[in-house]
Formats: structure tokens, sequence, C-alpha cells
């Protein structure tokens, strides 16, 4: 398993006035090369299990492997630089900076893992002749079109060449068209060996063939029809 | 490893850079404003850094004693005959009277500084000349003979005209022909300065005689300025003794209080502005908030975001630091301070035109940088820390 969560929980303020369990024991297993989408309602938990695999956080408690590392109390340092290596994350809204280039949005993650110019800009071009895009490079991202606003996310995440791709709600803000477009570049990249992971209630994502498995989350547990 | 942490921190700088151009009527606008606030301080500090050092060069041709006789707590004339009490102190080279006065002038409401002079007895008297910008110093034979300074040559819109007179107490008039003018260089000293003989001077005065204002005492070894003074007062205590760096010292302390009075309302400047980058670092707006949270999720540590964050910084304060220390330079050398004159001349109607050229030295640099870059690092910097650690969680969705 590539990502593996057995009985993991997350408690935000725990101990306080308003503290709030997001998760509760989630067990959760993950193999690499394969699409899982995590479904449910606003609210449900869904961004924070994709938080915990995404290693933005670890959990309060239980165990959560990902790629062969333990979470669990792992500083924030290490978490983050875990998470370089190993996620490329794909936004709701895509959450690209509007004012930076094409080209500087995709790079971005290259920027603290010391990678020189020269070495960026042959990395994105690659990713941008890939999604049909080279000639929007120069662009700032905020006057581009909302298909390809959506292929500069995907090219960001895929930018480190990490294993695994997390995606949250990435198809709330676009058309039937655009989303079934993005459904068939993820399973393009299933095929070329990515794991990925999307939470989504959109039902042209948990319904998509390339899925290969949809786990719901309902109240911070894994609901079991 | 040491090539990839150097290609990190390059690529952050770059980053840092952009994100300057991104927001660039913002970054402007504070540049400006903290470029102005250096421009004031800088300015201050290399005006009185020139005046005092131009005040220390000329003062050098000054008596190394000056003697002038007090009573009641005020300056009366001394007797010539007082020349002869000195005559037995060791190490007196030569006593020359002087006449000093002020002259005021009615008609442009300016005071003139009226020396009579006796060059010929002046150890140095001869070299005075390297003093003028042309024409001679008025010796003993020149009777209504003067030498001028600018500002006088102005006020009295003299232009091809070498004669002009000035009233005698008892309103007769006294007719003088400019000998020579005060070098620009000597502003300082010379701007409202009327220099003529001995006797002129107690004619234009009505002073008798046998007295003059003062009795400048020049003695052998410079060394020893400080003891002969004190031998001079014990010998007659009713005596004011000046040395020379006594007067030199009061320039400095003069001109160090207003440098200093004026540095104290700029400083109150500097930490209105200082407050507001503070409480401007504090705040952050939704779009910051966002950013940084998306830089966060894609791998950026804290430690990251704060190095960007002190990069724009550095680059704000330093271009202002640059900018703000130029304007400066400008201001003093080529606009004669025109901004801090009242301040720094006093209110004269006379003010000299100087030619001021400050020293840069390092540690004055170096100062100026500790009152402005350092503060505003640390207002800007340290509030930093709180906007870098916004969660990354919160570029997810709910």
């Amino acid at each position: 398993m590539l990502i593996e969560l057995s009985g993991v929980s997350k408690i935000y303020n725990q101990g306080r006035a308003n503290e709030v369990r997001a998760l509760s024991d989630i067990d959760l297993g993950v193999e690499q090369g394969s699409m899982v989408c995590l479904k449910g309602p606003s609210g449900s938990g869904k961004s924070t299990l994709l938080a915990i695999i995404g290693c933005i956080f670890p959990p309060t408690s239980g165990r959560a492997a990902i790629a062969e590392r333990q979470l669990a109390r792992l500083p924030d340092r290490f978490l983050t630089l875990h998470r370089r290596e190993t996620i490329g994350f794909i936004f709701q809204r895509f959450n690209i900076l509007p004012e930076l280039t094409v080209l500087e949005n995709i790079t971005l993650p290259l920027l603290p893992l010391g990678v020189p110019p020269k070495e960026r800009r042959q990395r994105a071009q690659e990713l941008l002749a890939r999604f049909a895009i080279s000639h929007r490079a120069r662009f700032p991202a905020g006057q581009i079109s909302g298909g390809e606003l959506q292929r500069v996310a995907i090219a960001r995440a895929l930018i480190n060449n990490q294993p695994i791709i997390l995606a949250d709600e990435p198809t709330a803000h676009l058309d039937t068209a655009l989303s079934r477009e993005f459904m068939e570049i993820m399973q393009q990249l299933k095929e070329a060996g990515k794991t990925i992971v999307i939470a989504s209630h959109d039902p042209l994502v948990f319904e998509h063939p390339a899925i290969d498995r949809t786990v719901t989350i309902q109240d911070g547990r894994i609901h079991v029809p | 490893m040491a090539q990839r942490n150097l290609e990190k921190q390059l690529n952050i700088l770059d980053y840092a850079l952009s994100s300057l151009w991104r927001r660039r009527l913002k970054s402007l606008s504070v540049l400006l404003v903290f470029a102005a606030v250096i421009f004031l301080l800088a300015s201050f500090q290399m005006v009185t850094k020139a005046l005092s050092d131009k005040a220390r060069e000329v003062l050098v041709h000054t008596p190394e004693i000056t003697l002038q006789k007090m009573s009641v707590g005020r300056q009366e004339a001394i007797p010539l005959a007082y020349r002869d009490r000195l005559a037995g102190i060791f190490g007196i080279r030569r006593v020359v009277p002087r006449i000093w006065g002020y002259y005021f002038d009615e008609v442009r409401l300016a005071n003139y500084t009226v020396m009579g002079m006796a060059v010929e007895e002046m150890p140095d008297g001869a070299r005075l000349d390297t003093a003028l910008a042309s024409g001679t110093m008025p010796g003993p034979a020149g009777q209504g003979l003067v030498a001028i300074g600018q500002s006088i040559k102005k006020a009295l819109a003299l232009e091809g005209r070498t004669t002009f007179s000035l009233f005698r107490p008892d309103l007769s008039l006294k007719a003088f022909e400019v000998s020579g003018e005060f070098s620009p260089d000597t502003d300082i000293l010379t701007n409202d300065l009327v220099v003529m003989n001995l006797a002129d001077a107690r004619d234009l005065f009505a002073i008798p005689a046998g007295l003059v204002t003062d009795l400048c005492v020049y003695v052998a070894n410079p060394q020893e300025i400080d003891t002969i003074a004190k031998k001079i007062s014990e010998t007659m205590p009713s005596v004011r003794v000046l040395t020379r760096p006594q007067i030199q010292k009061t320039y400095q302390v003069v001109f160090g209080w207003r440098s200093g009075f004026g540095s104290i309302c700029l400083l109150t400047a500097l930490a209105a502005f200082v407050i507001l980058a503070w409480d401007k670092a504090s705040g952050l707006s939704p779009e910051e908030r966002r950013e940084i949270a998306i830089l966060k999720v894609l791998g950026w540590q804290t430690s990251d975001i704060l190095v960007v964050r002190f990069w724009e910084s550095v680059i704000v304060s330093g271009l202002a630091c640059v900018v703000g220390m130029t304007a400066a330079y400008i201001h003093v050398v080529y606009f004669a301070a025109s901004l801090f004159r009242p301040v720094l001349m006093g209110w004269s109607v006379l003010r000299p035109d100087l030619h001021l050229l400050p020293r840069l030295a390092a540690g004055d640099i170096l100062l100026t940088l500790a009152f402005t870059v350092i503060p505003y690092l640390a207002a800007t910097v340290i509030p930093a820390w709180r906007s870098a650690t916004v969660p990354a969680d919160s570029a997810l969705g709910g």
C-alpha cells in the first residue's frame, strides 16, 4: 500500500471549548497506481482526510503511513519535506496565483528545492507541451481560460514528478466538458503509474470508469452502505 | 548541497523581487516615504558633519588666544596697555589688537560683522590674502579700504561699484572702498564680514584711542595654549580668555545641538513610519493569506516565507537608503542644504551661500542604517512571522 491509514482520528482545538472532531477511526489503504475517490457532503471530513494524506498535518491519533513513512508526531518541517517529494496537489478553483505567469505558477514548487532557473523552465516547458498550453507560458494566469487554468494546475502538481496526486473538489467550478477533460487527464496519469486520490461529490468524478474505488465519508467516518 | 542551498536562496530572492514588482504601487509608495525620511535624517547628519569640518578648517586661521575685558558680566573695551602686562608671560609670541563689532544696516535689516585688524602685526598676516577670492587685505596705510564677504557684496548691491558708506554713531557717513573679496570657501566665517584696518574700525565705531575690543595672543608653541591661557587668567582675572580649541568646540556644540534638535524631530517621523510599517505588516489581506497557504501546500516551509518577507524588506529599505542618502548628498553638495539652512545657520538675513562637501565616513553611513533600516526590518519581519504561520490547510476546501 502506498497510502495506509489505520484508526486515524483528527481533533481540532483538542481540549478547548471549541474542540471539533473532524475524523474518527478511519481505516483506508490505497494501492500504488490506483485512483480513489473520497465522496461525501461538505463538512464531512474529506478535506481533513486529504490534508492528512497530503502531509499537511499529522493525525491526532492512529497510524498514517504515506509512501512508507509514518506521519504521526512528525514535526511540521519534515511533513513539508515529505510533501514536497511525494505529493502533488490540485485544489478547488485550482488556487493559481493570477498575477504570476503560467510558467511561474507551474514552477512554484521547485523554488524552495533550489532547482536552477534553466532546469525549472525546461521541466515546465515539457509539461506545457504535454498539456498543449505552451503558447500560454508567458501569460498572466489570471488571463487564461478555465480549461487552460485546469491544465496549469495539473502541470504544477506534476512538476516535481511526485508519485501521489491529491485533488480537492477539482470539478466543483467546471462545466461538464471541462470536468470530463479533467478526468481524462487523470486517467492518463493513472495509466502512467501515478496514485490519485480525489475528494469530490460530483457524480462525473466518482462514477468515472477510471475510479477504482469510491470511499464515502460521513460525519468524519467511513460510511459502509 | 551548498550549491543547492545557494540556488534556493537565489530562487527565493527572485520570488521576493517578483512579489515586490507585482505590488509595485504599494512597494513604490513605501519606498518613497521611507526614502524621504532617510533623506531628511542623512541630510541633517551630512550637513552637520560638513559644517563642523568646515568650521574646524577655517578656524585654524583664528588667533590661538583671544582676550576680552569683562565688567559686571558684560564685555567692554580692553586697554591696549594690557599688552605690557602680558609681556612677562613666557611663551607668548605676539599680542595683536583687534576691534570686533556689529554694524546694523537699518535699510536692509541685516547685521554686518566688522573687524578692524592690524594685519601687519599678525604672524600669519601675509597669508590672510589666501582667504580672498580677489584683491588684497587692507593694510595700515590703506585708509578706507575693506575686504568684504560674499553676502555683504550682495546686500550692498555693489555689482560694478567698489565704494559704499556706513554710518558712524553720530550719523555722519564714512566712505569705504572694496580692496578685496573673501573666497566663498570661507563663507562660514566671512559671509557677513567687513575687514578694515584698526584705525578705520576705531573711527567707524568711535572707539577712543588706547582701547580695542580684543587682544589676540599668538603663542610660540601651540601645545602650550592651555598653559599660557591659564597664566593669563591668573595674571588678569578681569579678562575673559578664549582659546582656539574652545571656540572650535563652541561651533561643534552649536551645530551638534541644532542637528540634534532637528534629528529628534525627524526621528519622531521615522518612529511614526516604523509604527505604520509594523501595522501594515501585521495585517494580512485575504489574497496574501491565500498565497501563503498555497505556497505552503506546494512545499514551502514557514522559514522560506519568512525569508521572502525578509528579502522584500531588505530590498525596499536598501533601495530607500540608497535613494535617500544619494538625494541627501545632492541636497547638501549641490543645493547647499537649502532645506535646513535656517535651522543650522541661524535666522540671520545674511545667510552664507555654503559650498559644503561632506566626508562620507563608513561610521556615519552605518549610523544612518542603524537608525533607519534596522527598525524597518524589525517592524516588517517580526510581524511577518504571524503571516508565515498561516496553516497550509486553509488552501483546501471544507
